[in-house]
């Protein structure tokens, strides 16, 4: 099968959709004839022109809640705010808004727009270009979120989130945009609300969450070194949250770590902890660890941005530690 | 014998301009009336004082062209075409509101007839109304959608990125600024030193017009202009509506301190219904009998909303998380 | 001092580019601000201007356009008049400035969240922590927690405390059971169960034959059905399936069969074979199959009406002294008939476990010709496939073959009123040469009774 580069997935799925059905446009800074900062668009603006890929002056808010406004009246709009840090900007009307209308319309109002941005720390992007938050997004009713990374997933993600008439947070680890893999040639779409079990195993779940995953992965084949059998599970989407699966594998291996590079408290891993402890409490051999970046704006320099990050040293004595107990 | 008027319209046309504005202050006073009585929880923000901007504007738009708006918008749903039965039975929190209930007096929906919402954020409809525009044209449509918004917006950011997005990209928008002098109890020359908002658009590259919103055929002929600007692809307008609303910010709320009654006095004097209603009879358009037929029929239709109101069943509480997605 | 021109780096997350076009030659000078030269980054050619001025000059060895370089690769100097390149002096040029990333020795980060672990209440010793799997584990296999030691890092006993008692528990159990020590390895590799074998053997010691056996029957049984034959093509035959085609045919051809059935209300049988299990099985003992029991009754009736217990040998019928009575066993290979011999000499439990050691024997294939030789009778149960009544085929030299159906509840007259009772279908094949119908009947009739009313053996 044929592999392609994260990047060059997302845009396939998004290519496909476009050509398909003419209400989808993008909208955001560069995302025109440059073709995004991050290659979300690159050949799309001589197809489609400026009326479907939009370039927009510096104003998140402005641009992302006049979305909203499009997306209620018919259209399907694309945002792409680049790094999620700028669209946070918007975050008034995304509750306000973009998260509220349809239910506030009892239905009558759809809200189909895609909100799409880079997260994470890599390379020393700093405070203000390293965020995560998706937590924020997770604990407002009407928003779905989605974290891929796989080529796989991005693509078949990114498919079904334009089709959703929901608003979707599609937030891209700056970390996965390189991982290259297997994509189909034919068409196809994963739903919302299933993980993905990227290693099997029996002694322990490890749940991953972005770029995460990548390192779990490693972890995992060095753990198999040492005699412990992990399994390694990439949730993909965040809302809806896939936690049968989370359920069924920790009542295989009786032990969860969570590792997650975003903050600890009212986190990914809170609530799946919440989750777990609800509906599975007789399952648990032991308590249920979080490995998560440190509680602080992202740092410049290398050493610190390295200390406030899981990697795959730290994920690996946390599993042990998990298994001693 | 009637005379032609400035704005030439037909007599029918005037007298439909009249009674809009009858319908919205009568609808008001019973919710005014409503809310001391209890009927009505949360905010009410009348729009007593203001009838004449929503009826001129609104007498241009179609069915499918959106209206967006704010915490004060009762005037604008109900000349979008939400009828009095709807808004007051939304108001009543009952299921057979506008918004089933769910939204009250600041959160008014109707898609059906282009009400594509009513917020309790100020400045959000200026963005969402460029958004509106923006599918409008994308669809190929020639469509328009009017944002409104009062004095209290145009401080914000949304009024400066919205309002420059949608110039920039020629949008069918029409921005109607509502200045009614006061946002909740700060007066607008104190929130900026420019006191005027249609000067404005000068720094965005759009027309500014600036009109007495207490006159309704003078609004009626700027905001004509405007729509024809926008659904023939000339882009957006800011119109600059000055008025001034006679009753508090919101209902319960008092009225002293931030202004005074002589103010209020003068301003009632020159109110929009008052003004119409010596113009019709001065220049002969209608008799008095016929006005008084049309206020004893707007107040027939108010009070049959109310009781509509009064006996509709309260939404069911299983139906409470409905659509906070499209699909469960 | 030189200034280094180096491989800038174009682009967020550039590692590596190339030079693509040098703008100013070796010897020359150039103005800071002045374009350098060209690079290629992550996505595009970009110019490169000069950050300071000074004559460029490019060592013999500078990358050459093309080749991809990591950024922060020094691809020239820039020196003031009558400065020496440093490739050019003896001295070693100055080492090049690099971007690569220091190797970082990462302290542990805490996972952060989780409570300060030495705030931790001690745990009275009479109140071991336990997790919740191991809780619910020590339920299901019967162990109790409490008297464990926990593994876990606090002290907790966790799950693989559980199982470690469990199985050692087990070990007891089995050291508990008289078994040889080759048995006992060859049921550990088989993954037999010695203390249900022990039972069985209701209190002797497991041989290795024992362990065999049980070993072959699981084979026996776990062997697939034959395979019917493929559609349209001819199979030859094998050695059994002649044999009893054979033994058909002359049966067929030579006997005059005709078949009598009943139906008897078995109840009482029922009942008693229920009570017989709920007493002899807690003893170890061997329970009789409803087989067991109407081999046996079956034994007493014949005793009655000796005529069914005769055969037909060239022209004469011989009355045989034995009652020896065939079961017929449905076995991978085919039908196999063992006979117990002596039938109304012995008791039923006698019967029981004989009759079982035959089963599993023919399961096994270890039927000896002497164990199917000798027969008097034969008894078919076809209860198991729901059959009701039907024809068997009299197994020659015998005169009659009875056939036993399932039992199965049914609607029934008993005192008057439509109750349901257990009935079972009884259907005897006699060969009229030998026997009339009204004997063959009447033989038919006692063992109904027989069925119907178990306390007749008694006084059998």
């Amino acid at each position: 099968m044929r592999e392609l580069t994260f990047v060059e997935a997302a845009r396939e799925g998004l290519a496909e959709e476009m050509e398909k059905d003419p209400t989808i446009f993008v909208v955001g800074e560069g995302v025109g004839a440059r073709g995004g900062n991050f290659n979300t668009t690159t050949g799309l603006y001589a197809l489609y022109g400026p009326e479907r890929l939009r370039d927009t002056p510096i104003s998140e808010r402005g641009f992302t809640t006049l979305c909203t406004g499009a997306a209620m009246a018919g259209a399907r709009p694309v945002v792409d705010w680049m790094f999620l840090d700028f669209g946070v900007d918007a975050m008034g009307d995304l509750i306000h808004q973009t998260a509220m209308i349809q239910w506030m319309s009892g239905g009558r109002l759809k809200m189909p727009v895609l909100l799409r941005g880079c997260i994470g720390a890599l390379g020393s992007a700093a405070a203000h270009h390293s965020g995560n938050y998706y937590p924020l997004f997770m604990h407002i009713p009407g928003f779905r979120v989605v974290v891929p990374t796989t080529p796989y997933d991005a693509k078949g993600l990114i498919k079904t989130a334009i089709r959703s008439d929901d608003p979707v947070l599609f937030l891209e680890h700056r970390g996965v945009l390189t991982n290259k893999g297997p994509v189909p040639e034919e068409e196809y779409l994963i739903p919302f609300g299933e993980a993905a079990i990227v290693h099997e195993g029996n002694d322990v779940t490890i749940v991953a969450i972005a770029y995460m995953v990548n390192h779990a992965l490693k972890v995992s084949e060095q753990l198999a070194d040492e005699g412990v059998s992990a399994e390694v599970i990439d949730p993909r989407t965040l809302v809806p949250l896939d936690i049968d699966t989370i359920l069924e594998s920790v009542h295989k291996t009786g032990r969860l770590l969570i590792v997650d590079e975003d903050f600890a408290p009212c986190g990914a891993g809170a609530e799946i902890t919440a989750q777990v402890v609800d509906r599975a409490f007789d399952d648990l051999d032991a308590p249920i660890r979080r490995l998560n970046g440190a509680s602080t704006p992202s740092p410049y320099s290398l050493p610190l941005e390295a200390a406030v990050l899981p990697n795959p040293a730290t994920i690996a004595q946390a599993v042990r530690d998990l298994l001693m107990e | 014998m009637a005379k032609k008027t400035g704005a030439d319209l037909s007599k029918d046309q005037m007298l439909a301009l009249y009674r809009q504005m009858l319908v919205i202050r009568r609808c008001e006073e019973q919710l005014v009336r409503s809310y001391q009585a209890g009927l009505i929880y949360g905010a009410c923000h009348t729009y007593i004082g203001e009838e004449a901007i929503a009826t001129g504007v609104c007498a241009h738009l179609r069915v499918d062209d959106a209206v967006l708006s704010t915490h004060r918008g009762h005037g604008h749903a109900l000349s979008k075409g939400v009828s009095p039965r709807e808004l007051i039975a939304e108001l009543y929190g009952r299921a057979t509101g506008c918004s089933g209930g769910r939204g009250g007096s600041m959160h008014l929906f109707k898609p059906e007839v282009g009400l594509l919402g009513t917020s309790g954020i100020v400045a959000a409809s200026i963005l969402l109304g460029a958004g509106a525009a923006y599918t409008f044209r994308l669809l190929k449509t020639d469509r328009v959608s009017v944002s409104f918004f009062s004095d209290g917006a145009v401080n914000n950011g949304a009024f400066h990125e919205g309002i420059n997005l949608a110039t920039a990209w020629g949008l069918p928008v029409i921005f109607v600024c509502e200045n009614n002098l006061y946002a909740t109890e700060v007066p607008f020359s104190e929130a900026t030193r420019n006191p005027s908002v249609a000067s404005r658009a000068q720094a965005y590259g759009l027309p500014g017009v600036e009109v007495d919103g207490n006159d309704v055929l003078a609004v009626y002929e700027a905001a004509g202009e405007a729509v024809r600007r926008a659904r023939s692809g000339e882009g957006p307008t800011l119109l600059e509506c000055k008025t001034y609303r006679t009753r508090p910010h919101a209902e319960g709320m008092r009225d002293a301190g931030y202004r005074t009654k002589e103010e209020v006095e003068e301003w009632k004097a020159r109110g929009p219904i008052k003004r119409f209603k010596e113009r019709l009879l001065d220049d002969e358009v209608a008799t008095q009998q016929e006005l008084n037929q049309i206020d004893a029929a707007v107040k027939a239709i108010i009070q049959e909303a109310h009781e509509f109101a009064q006996n509709s069943p309260m939404p069911d509480p299983a139906t409470v998380l409905d659509h906070v997605y499209s699909t469960p | 001092m030189a200034f280094e021109v180096v491989m800038p780096r174009l682009g967020w997350s550039m590692k590596v580019g190339s030079l693509v076009e040098w703008y100013k030659k070796d010897g020359e000078f150039v103005q800071e601000g002045e374009i350098l030269f060209t690079a290629e980054g992550e996505k595009a050619i970009q110019e490169v201007e000069a950050l300071e001025s000074g004559i460029l000059r490019i060592p013999p060895d500078s990358p050459q356009p093309g080749k991809e370089i990591s950024v922060g690769t020094v691809l020239a100097y820039l020196v003031q008049p009558d400065e020496p390149a440093p490739f050019e002096t003896a001295a070693p040029p100055p080492p090049a400035t690099s971007v690569e990333q220091p190797a970082i020795v990462v302290p542990p980060s805490s996972t952060s969240g989780s409570p300060s672990r030495g705030a931790r209440r001690e745990r009275p010793a009479s109140k071991p922590a336990v997790s919740p799997r191991a809780r619910r584990l020590a339920a299901e296999l019967g162990i109790d927690w409490t008297a464990l030691q926990g593994s876990g890092r606090t002290g907790r006993i966790v799950e693989r405390d559980v199982r470690q008692a469990a199985q050692e528990g087990e070990k007891e159990k089995e050291a508990k059971v008289k078994v040889s020590p080759v048995a006992r390895r060859m049921a550990e590799a088989a993954g037999i169960d010695l203390a249900e074998l022990a039972a069985q053997k209701a209190g002797e010691k497991i041989k290795r034959e024992d362990v065999e056996a049980v070993i072959a029957a699981r084979e026996a049984a776990a062997a697939p059905p034959p395979p019917t034959p493929p559609v349209g093509q001819a199979v030859p035959v094998t050695h059994i399936r002649r044999l009893i085609a054979q033994r058909m045919v002359e049966s067929a051809h030579t006997t005059a069969p005709l078949t009598l059935t009943t139906e008897a209300d078995a109840t009482e049988l029922v009942a008693l074979r229920e009570r017989l299990k709920a007493t002899l099985g807690p003893r170890g003992k061997v329970v009789p199959t409803y087989n067991d029991l109407i081999v046996k009754l079956t034994g007493l009736a014949l005793q009655e009406h000796p005529l069914l217990n005769a055969s037909w040998k060239d022209g004469e019928i011989v009355i045989l002294a034995d009652i020896n009575i065939g079961t017929a066993v449905d076995t991978a290979a085919g039908l196999l008939v063992p006979v117990i011999r002596d039938v109304p000499a012995k008791s039923i439990q006698q019967i029981a476990e004989e009759a079982r050691a035959l089963a599993e024997k023919a399961r096994a294939r270890q039927l000896a010709p002497d164990d199917m030789q000798g027969g008097t009778f034969t008894i078919t149960n076809l209860g198991t496939y729901n059959v009701d009544a039907f024809t068997p085929i009299i197994n020659l030299p015998e005169c009659a073959i009875l056939g036993v159906g399932r039992i199965v509840s049914r609607p029934a007259v008993w005192n008057d009123e439509v109750v349901p009772r257990k009935m079972v279908a009884l259907s005897l094949t006699f060969d009229h040469r030998v026997v009339d119908g009204g004997p063959a009947a009447r033989f038919l009739n006692t063992v109904r009774e027989y069925v119907e009313q178990p306390y007749l053996w008694l006084v059998a």
